[in-house]
Formats: structure tokens, sequence, C-alpha cells
């Protein structure tokens, strides 16, 4: 149009701009925090964690004045269930469901004369600022225990809401090691890997499974989603794989929302590593792929460290061939006991969904909070945290041990077990204890 | 040839932090004196990045060239453009090449629908108003979508590969992406300068007020802007639809883009929402190259206050734009 389409009064120019400036600043500044909080820090928590104890939480649906007998136990997921993240947001919200569907089948709390498990679900949007906000609305809402975020930056906020409040919080999925490291928190658990621990396995067990199938894997690029997650996974990989000999000769982020990959692959290929260790959300490691072959490149083992996407039946199924022979090291699904399957299949009869390893760990963590409250005889949220503190869980389909928490809220048992696309299906393939085929290397 | 190292310079301040932007400067001014192949590639990336960053933002200049209206429903509009052509080759088996003009012509009826049930009735209140109208506007049509089509991800089924040229990978889907970009500008520009219609519209854009007094009926030139910047939407969603995967989210990102774009290239300027796009797309490859982590995004909105503050107006803006 250029010289055709006049805007003839000025003033709207201005008012255009004010306004479109501060829209874009408001859109732009609420996509750096959902994404990406970037710092490794601990998230901006203030540094009054736990002190007061909070109101000491929620105290259970009860029936008569007395409050004796308990008629529900109230779980409050938060989860994104709109945005980027949904996809998987749903799963995870839906496995939690689940979770509470088949303990209420069996008779309900045990403990608690039978007493039903209720979910109620808030929507965060995969967005930091809604974290403690979905939290604050849960814990309004009744919510006894809680459960999110799936975003690291998300589950940061959130935590710092639960805990303050005095309600426990079991994270469903969230890797920075940041949420609860040096925040001294009394009321969070993760049953999943941290990023050191995945990274730390990483190192442990995938040059392990390539060098003993004849492989060489001497130096890696890396290929990280840009927020605190990636970071934190990138950090850990900097200091583990060096020990166990492989060299970084490259590091390239991804921006969240990015449309592809064509920059980082570019460096990566410059680079050309034995091989490329991916983690990110399931849509950057798509990109990735594609990418690789839009350039004919693939360096001589494509890996990744805690990336949803070759975890992802739906990804790997849209990446194609291209994705066999990824190995992932993950949290992963136990494949060696009937009730993955049995889990898996009612999942998918009810919520016509993927049953993936993120959506299977948030499942597990409902587990984890649905015993603790067994376990508790109550559905007081103080009782809740105390059963957490010295529950020990084993019947989960988790491919990792006993569950149990240290006193940082760390699962110590936690495994991320290394996975591998073979015709086009994710497969355990190491430690051989879970491992339900073997390797191609 | 050989190989010049001019790492060896040291620039003023450089040191701590600066070295996170004088050790990419310095990489980069060594690969254009070793003339290092990976700058043509960079360079072809850049280009196609930018064609589609353009695209995506013609409709939105031309509906605030034509009637000072900000459409924050741009991006979803890209969105159903997306699963338009989706829907069109999945359910229907027709090449999703097909589907791109059909999803001009759903976007368009559906920005008529729109501008007339929301737009029109507020067309000369302040102009938030309208703001806040389009933001409902693409939160219903998201919501609507996801409850649709659930948030999973979806992708047309397409492989289209990619060219090599001399050493460059030029990925096909982005390269028609940007040739329906061009082709899309031009046969717009062509559609004004040429048609009765198109006259009408830039003679609204020009002055409203005018264009009542001369008999042209602003009413009708509204609606049919608007549903063209749709159409111009629906286009553009489309062409991305070929080579990347989306949900009922993706237009957040590109609408964030478009907004930069428009202002960076000037209000109601289609050469400078080109323009724009391509500054954006060459900033976005070569900062992502040359700079660590994702700095190039904030050199992109330093670029955008920069023009906000040094010349509002934008490349192309001004008296003329």
């Amino acid at each position: 149009m250029g010289k055709t389409l006049k805007s003839s009064v000025t003033s709207n120019r201005r008012r255009f701009l004010k306004t479109t400036g501060a829209s874009v600043a408001a859109l732009t500044l609420a996509g750096c925090t959902s994404d990406d909080t970037g710092s490794g820090g601990d998230g901006g928590d203030g540094g009054d964690n736990g002190s007061d104890g909070g109101s000491g939480g929620n105290q259970g649906t009860t029936t008569g004045s007395s409050g004796g007998s308990v008629d529900e136990v109230v779980i409050g997921s938060n989860h994104p269930l709109s945005g980027s993240l949904a996809a998987t947001g749903v799963g995870m919200n839906n496995a939690i469901k689940l979770a509470a569907m088949r303990k209420n089948e069996a008779g309900g709390i045990e403990s608690l004369g039978g007493a039903e498990v209720n979910v109620i679900q808030g929507d965060n949007q995969g967005k930091q600022e809604l974290g403690g906000q979905v939290t604050e609305e849960l814990l309004s809402d009744g919510a006894n225990v809680l459960t999110g975020c799936y975003s690291s930056p998300v589950t940061t906020a959130a935590t710092q809401v639960a805990e303050r409040q005095g309600v426990p919080f079991v994270i469903s999925i969230a890797a920075a090691d940041n949420i609860l490291e040096n925040r001294g928190f009394n009321y969070v658990y993760r049953p999943q890997p941290p990023a050191r621990r995945m990274a730390s396995d990483y190192a442990d067990l995938v040059p392990t499974v390539v060098r003993d199938n004849g492989g060489t894997l001497d130096t890696a690029g890396l290929f990280y989603i840009n927020n605190s997650y990636g970071q934190a996974i990138r950090d850990s990989l900097r200091e583990t794989l060096p020990e166990q000999d492989v060299e970084i000769v490259e590091e390239t982020a991804i921006e969240f929302g990015a449309s592809n990959a064509n920059t980082q692959v570019s460096r990566l290929r410059q680079a050309d590593p034995d091989t490329i260790i991916a983690s990110t959300y399931v849509a950057g490691g798509v990109l990735l792929a594609q990418a690789l072959q839009d350039q004919s490149y693939r360096p001589p083992h494509l890996t990744a460290c805690a990336s949803a996407t070759f975890t992802d039946d739906k990804a790997v199924s849209d990446i194609g061939d291209f994705a066999n022979g990824v190995l992932d090291n993950n949290y992963a699904l136990n494949p060696t006991t009937d009730k993955t399957a049995e889990v898996r299949s009612q999942f998918t009869e009810n919520y016509d969904q993927e049953f993936s390893a993120s959506v299977g760990m948030a499942y597990t963590a409902g587990e984890v909070i649905i015993q603790a409250i067994e376990e508790a005889g109550s559905a007081d949220s103080e009782d809740i945290n105390n059963a957490l503190k010295q529950l020990q869980y084993e019947d989960h389909i988790s491919a990792m041990g006993t569950i149990e928490f240290n006193d940082a809220g760390e699962n110590i048992n936690a495994l991320a077990p290394v996975n591998q696309v073979q015709d086009l299906s994710v497969k355990v393939v190491y430690p051989e204890e879970y491992a339900e085929t073997s390797p191609q290397i | 040839m050989p190989q010049i190292d001019i790492s060896v310079v040291t620039f003023p301040l450089q040191g701590g932090g600066l070295d996170r932007f004088t050790d990419p400067l310095v990489q980069f001014l060594t690969d254009i004196a070793n003339l290092d192949a990976v700058l043509l590639q960079l360079l072809a990336f850049g280009l196609l990045l930018g064609g589609v960053y353009a695209l995506t933002a013609l409709g939105l200049t031309m509906i605030f060239g034509v009637m000072d209206v900000i459409n924050f429903a741009h991006g979803v509009f890209l969105v159903v453009g997306m699963y338009t052509v989706w829907l069109v080759s999945e359910s229907l088996g027709i090449s999703p090449f097909v589907g791109i003009p059909i999803a001009a012509v759903v976007l368009f009826v559906l920005g008529v629908v729109v501008h007339v049930l929301t737009v029109e009735p507020i067309l000369e209140a302040p102009q938030q108003n309208q703001l806040i109208a389009t933001l409902g506007v693409l939160l219903i049509i998201q919501s609507a979508i996801e409850i649709v089509f659930t948030p999973d991800p979806q992708q047309v089924q397409l492989s289209l590969g990619s060219l090599q040229v001399g050493g460059v990978f030029i990925p096909l889907g982005q390269l028609y992406a940007l040739i329906i970009a061009l082709g899309t500008m031009l046969a717009v520009r062509a559609f004004l300068n040429s048609t009765d219609l198109g006259r009408r519209i830039r003679g609204t854009a020009d002055n409203r007020d005018g264009a009542r007094y001369v008999g042209i009926n602003v009413k009708r030139i509204n609606y049919l802007t608007f549903g063209i910047g749709a159409a111009l939407a629906g286009v553009a969603g489309a062409s991305i639809a070929l080579f990347q995967r989306f949900d009922p989210f993706t237009g957040e990102t590109y609408l964030i883009n478009a907004f930069v774009i428009v202002i960076l290239g000037g209000l109601g300027s289609f050469p400078g929402a080109f323009v724009g796009g391509l500054i954006v797309g060459m900033i976005q490859v070569f900062g992502g190259y040359y700079l660590p982590g994702t700095t190039a995004q904030v050199l992109i909105f330093l670029l955008f206050i920069g023009t906000l503050l040094v010349k509002p107006e934008g490349l192309f803006g001004g008296a003329d734009a």
C-alpha cells in the first residue's frame, strides 16, 4: 500500500502506537514469563518460604457438626488445559482424574471409611503468572492437596503459594532443580527425577548404551528450550558429561513458540558432534527433527535428555521414520508390570488420548497423593503432608524404585531410564531391569 | 583462501558481560571476511522466515490502514486458515495447495461476520473498545477450535523436503510460503491500484469523511476491508500449515511478531510489512546463529522500542503512509 493507504489523523497513529505498544508489551511479557524465567535461580521466591505454616490448609468436606466422618478428599489439579502445552497438560489432568476414579471404584479411601477422592481442576495456560493464582483458586475451592504443573516456571510460582498456605503439593511434572533447591520447602514433593538427576542419568546411561553396542560418543551438541527447565538440563549436562569423557562442542537454544529450528541446526551441523542432545517440550523436538531433515543432516546418534518429544506417541508418529533410533533418557512407564498395561488401557478407553510417559508420570503423582491420604487417614492437609514425608510407595507404574522423599522433597529413588524409538514405538531399553527390548545402535 | 582471524582485535569495553556481544560480533565479522558459506545459508533462512512473517502482517496492516482498527483476532484468523487447509486436505483428500484459496474464502466470510457483529457497532467508539472486542473474538474462536479439535497439534500430511543449491538448503514448504507472500502482496497492491473498489478503499483510507462526501459507501468498504484483511490472514495461516505443526494457540507468537513488523515497517504500508518482516526474520536467524541463547529476541524488541521512540511512523510510514 505504501503511498496509497493514508492514516489521515495523526492522533490515531499515536493512539495505535500507544495502545498497541502497551498490548504487545503485555503479550510479550506474558509470553516471556510463561515460557522462560531464564535466570536459573530460585524463581524469585522472596525468601519467606514456609515460615508461618500458612493457614493449615483445608479440612476436607465433612458430614455432621463435629466433622467426624469425611465424605471426600479434594485434589487440586493445576495444569495447562489451554495454550501450547495443553495437548500434554489435558492428558496429565485426566491422569490425575483416572487415579482418583480407580481409587473410588475400589471403594474409596479405606482409612476414611470409603471417602471419595474428588479432583478439581484449574487451567494455568502454561503461564507463570497464573501458577500462583490458579493454586489460590483451587485452595479456595476446597483442595486438601495439590498437584501440577508441567511447566517448571509455572510450578515455581504454584509451589510458592502452596508452601505459604501449608498445603502439600506433589509435582506431577516439572524438572527444574530450583523448584525445590534452596527454597526450604516443607510441603512440596517431586516423584520424578529433577533436571540434575536426569542429566546425570543421561551421562551414566546413554554413553554406556552407545559404547557397549559399538558406537562412539565423544562429543555432544546441546539443543535446549530456553527456559528454567532447558537451562537446568543444560547446566547439569555441562557438569556430568565431561565426567564420562563426552565433550560439549556446541550449545544452541530455541525460543518457546518458535516456528522452526533451522538456525540452531545450522550451528549443530557446523559443529558436527557425535550426538545432538535435545531437551525441549514436544514442539521443540518436532522442529528439530524437521530442520535436521530439511538440511539432510543427522549425527551418528540422535539423543535427548528429559525431552517430551521422543516419549510422545503422536509426536513420534508425526515425525515419522526419522524418529526411529532416537535415544531419550526420561521418566518412563514401567513395561515390566501388568498394572501399566491395565492403566494405559483404562486411560485410552476413558479419554481417547495417548498414555505417554508424561501422562503416566502425572498418574503416578496422583497415586502418590492418594496413597498418602490413605496412610494419613485424614483429609487434613497437615496430616497428608506428614504422611508424604513417611511415604514408601512401591505399587506404581513408573520405571523407578520405591518412591520415598528426602528432606528436600525429592524422590531418592527417582530414575530416568533410557528409551528408544523403535518402529515408531517408544520402548525402554536400559537399564535391564526395566528394559522391554534391546537397544539398536 | 587463507583464513582471516580478526579475533585479535580488541573492542572498547570488551570483557565481562560484553563478551556476550563482542565475541559473536567478532565471529560474524570473521565469517564475512572469510566469505564463509554459512552466511549464504543464513541469508536464505532469513529470507524465508522474513517472508512468512511479512505474510502474517499484511492483513493486520491493511485493516489498520483503512479502518484504524487494531485487530487482535488476527492471530486466531491465522489459526483458522491453518485448520481450514488441514481439514480440506485430511477430510476431502484435496491437495493442501488447493486449500489455500479455500482458506482465503472462509476467512473472508468469517472476517465480514466478525466485523458486522463486533466491530461495526463500535467503530466510532474510542480505539481501545475495538481492541477489547477483537481480543474477545480471539478468545472465543480459539476456545471453539480447542473444543472441536482438542489442543492436540495437527499437521498437514505433506512431505515437501528441501532444495539444495550450491550447498545451501532451502526447505520447500517455506519457499512456497515466501512465493505466496510475494504473490499475495503484488495481487493486493494491483487490486488496490487498478480496480474501482481498490481505489475506493484507498480513498476511504485517505479520508473517511471525504470518502462519504464523494459518495463512497464507507460502511461497505469497512466490511470488505475487514474481510480482505482476514482473507490475507487465512492465506498466511494456510501457507504456514504447509511446513509447521499447529494447534489452537499457534497464532499467538505470529501475532506478536506481526505487531512488531507493522510498527517497524509503517502502519498501513504493504512494502513496510514486507521489509519489516525481512528485518525481523534476518535478526532472528543471524542473531540466533551468532548470539548466545535466544538473545536475538531481545534485539527484536529493542528494535521495536527504538522504532517507537525514534521513528514512530515506521520505516515506510510518515505523511505518505
